[in-house]
């Protein structure tokens, strides 16, 4: 069955996830919480794999960052990959290591040639140490950085032209970058290469607790937004009819599986072509 | 035009350092970042030491573990393996006197935590003679405690509720194993302990026996044998 709209896989939801029957349900887990040597958290993968397509979803390989990809990470990104064979793959455009330390967090950087340069090298290495394509997906931003030489937009497309990865789009970030730094969210997602979108990702925001609503945090702690529903399909209807598989992520303030679901089932129902759903 | 390296070098100073305040770090939208930065680290280390984080409180356990980050901020992405030498830097802080369990029982929650990431043995015989090798389980995990360190940690770590808790204050000895998709957390005796330490490398079943035979000559060593092999924790090569 193709993969249609996905979750987030919760540990604390695996005996429902296991059993739910809705057509063309995916999971997508963290890569970093699975790169361990055997026991439970590996066996349950294995039991989750056999009945559902998996996503690897990656957070550690700071490709933004100046060094190359770690090697050991690489290779036990490898070895998970190649264990648990999943249909999409995918990592951050961001960094989040510098010399011997490792942030844990997707941290910024001015979109300059040189990054360009880099970003693009670091994908490459990692492509050709995996053996398949990566997507790439869009930060969250916060704050205004000087020295910006391309928009995020046509950088993103470029390094698809220049390696060949193919797009992991989340509405919610293009969402909460808009508020953040005021820019137009549809015009960003006019902008990029939409036959390269692979996947797509739709989570909730908050505000900040300090300056309210002129400052969005990407907290993955509440149910996607109206406003990111209304994007999600604005992106749908100018995309044409393969429609990427798209997922809901939720990592904090986790509700019971089945509130998921029914998020998880209005994308699905979206990506089906009732367009009427966004604004239920 | 920016260069990328200044650039990531001065933006990660200005994480590690709170009282840092520049045009970058200036801004307010950078304390998302700085207490992303913190929250994770504080967060991957309560997870990793849910007992101490029982036994000292939340509000305690995030100060604790912020004073850790700055001697030991993570060093890869993988958060299951932060935090190594917590328990060592427990039992360098002064306000452990107070708690001089604190560190043990710190140790314990990672000796758990390595038990439940460890990897499966490639194979396990079922029937072994004296002429038998035997080596420890790639999940077993052991350790001697100056204290009653693993009674307090099980009445904490009891899934039914923290059960009574009268601690005997004498050296205690503790043995994780994982049998099946779960870990089992036993109290063991020093003989059963000195088994153990006699497969930490693989050795014949005569050898092993001999070894604890010569220390604790009362103890029935071919009934611990039987247990260590029935528990899991050791297996026949």
């Amino acid at each position: 069955m193709t993969p249609t709209a996905g979750l987030g896989f919760k540990p604390v939801h695996y005996e429902q996830a296991l059993a739910c029957p809705a057509a063309g349900l995916w999971f997508e887990i963290h890569a970093e919480n699975y790169m361990v040597d055997g026991g439970p958290r590996l066996a349950m993968l294995e039991a989750l794999r056999a009945s559902f397509p998996l996503s690897v979803h990656g957070v550690g390989l700071s490709l933004a960052g100046t060094a190359r990809p770690d090697g050991e990470h690489l290779s036990k990104l490898k070895r998970l990959v190649d264990r648990f064979q999943p249909f999409l793959l995918s990592e951050h455009l961001a960094w989040s290591r510098h010399e011997e330390v490792s942030f844990p967090d997707l941290l910024p950087f001015p979109r300059t040639n040189e990054a360009l340069e880099t970003i693009g090298r670091n994908i490459d290495i990692t492509q050709s140490a995996l053996g398949r394509q990566i997507l790439i997906e869009n930060p969250s931003l916060y704050m205004q950085l000087e020295g910006h030489e391309w928009p995020e937009s046509l950088f993103l497309a470029e390094l698809v032209r220049r390696t060949g990865c193919g797009l992991l789009i989340d509405v919610n970030n293009v969402f909460v970058s808009a508020n953040n730094l005021g820019f137009n969210p549809v015009s960003y997602l006019d902008a990029l290469p939409r036959a390269e979108i692979s996947e797509i990702h739709l989570a909730g925001h908050s505000e900040d607790p300090l300056l309210g609503g002129s400052l969005l945090i990407d907290s993955h702690d509440t149910p996607v937004s109206a406003e990111v529903w209304k994007l999600y399909d604005w992106l749908l209807a100018h995309r044409g009819t393969d429609r990427p598989p798209t997922l809901i992520e939720r990592d904090d303030n986790i509700p019971e599986f089945d509130t998921l679901l029914i998020e998880r089932d209005k994308a699905a129902a979206m990506m089906a072509g009732q367009r009427e759903v966004a604004n239920a | 035009m920016p260069d990328l390296a200044d650039f990531q070098a001065n933006f990660a100073r200005a994480i590690l350092d709170d009282d840092s305040f520049d045009r970058l770090s200036g801004q307010k939208a950078f304390a998302v970042y700085r207490n992303t930065c913190a929250r994770g680290a504080v967060e991957a280390l309560r997870a990793a030491y849910p007992t101490v984080d029982m036994l000292v409180g939340e509000e305690m356990f995030t100060q604790v573990a912020l004073d850790y980050r700055r001697e030991h901020p993570p060093r890869g992405p993988v958060l299951s393996e932060y935090g190594g030498e917590f328990a060592t830097f427990l039992a360098r802080q002064s306000w452990t006197g107070e708690l001089p369990y604190l560190a043990d029982v710190a140790r314990l929650d990672r000796l758990w935590l390595e038990s439940f990431l460890a990897s499966e043995p490639a194979g396990i015989e079922r029937s072994y003679s004296r002429g038998s090798r035997v080596a420890l389980h790639p999940a077993t995990r052991f350790a001697w405690l100056a204290m009653p360190a693993m009674s307090i940690w099980q009445a904490h770590r009891n899934p039914h509720g923290l059960v009574e808790l009268d601690p005997v204050w004498a050296d205690e000895w503790a043995l994780f194993t994982r049998p099946g998709l779960s870990v089992r957390a036993e109290l063991i005796d020093a003989p059963y302990y000195r088994l153990l330490l006699a497969c930490v490398a693989p050795a014949p079943v005569a050898e092993v026996v001999s070894a604890v035979a010569a220390e604790f000559p009362r103890a029935d060593v071919s009934e611990l044998l039987h247990r260590a092999v029935a528990s899991g924790a050791i297996i026949i090569q």
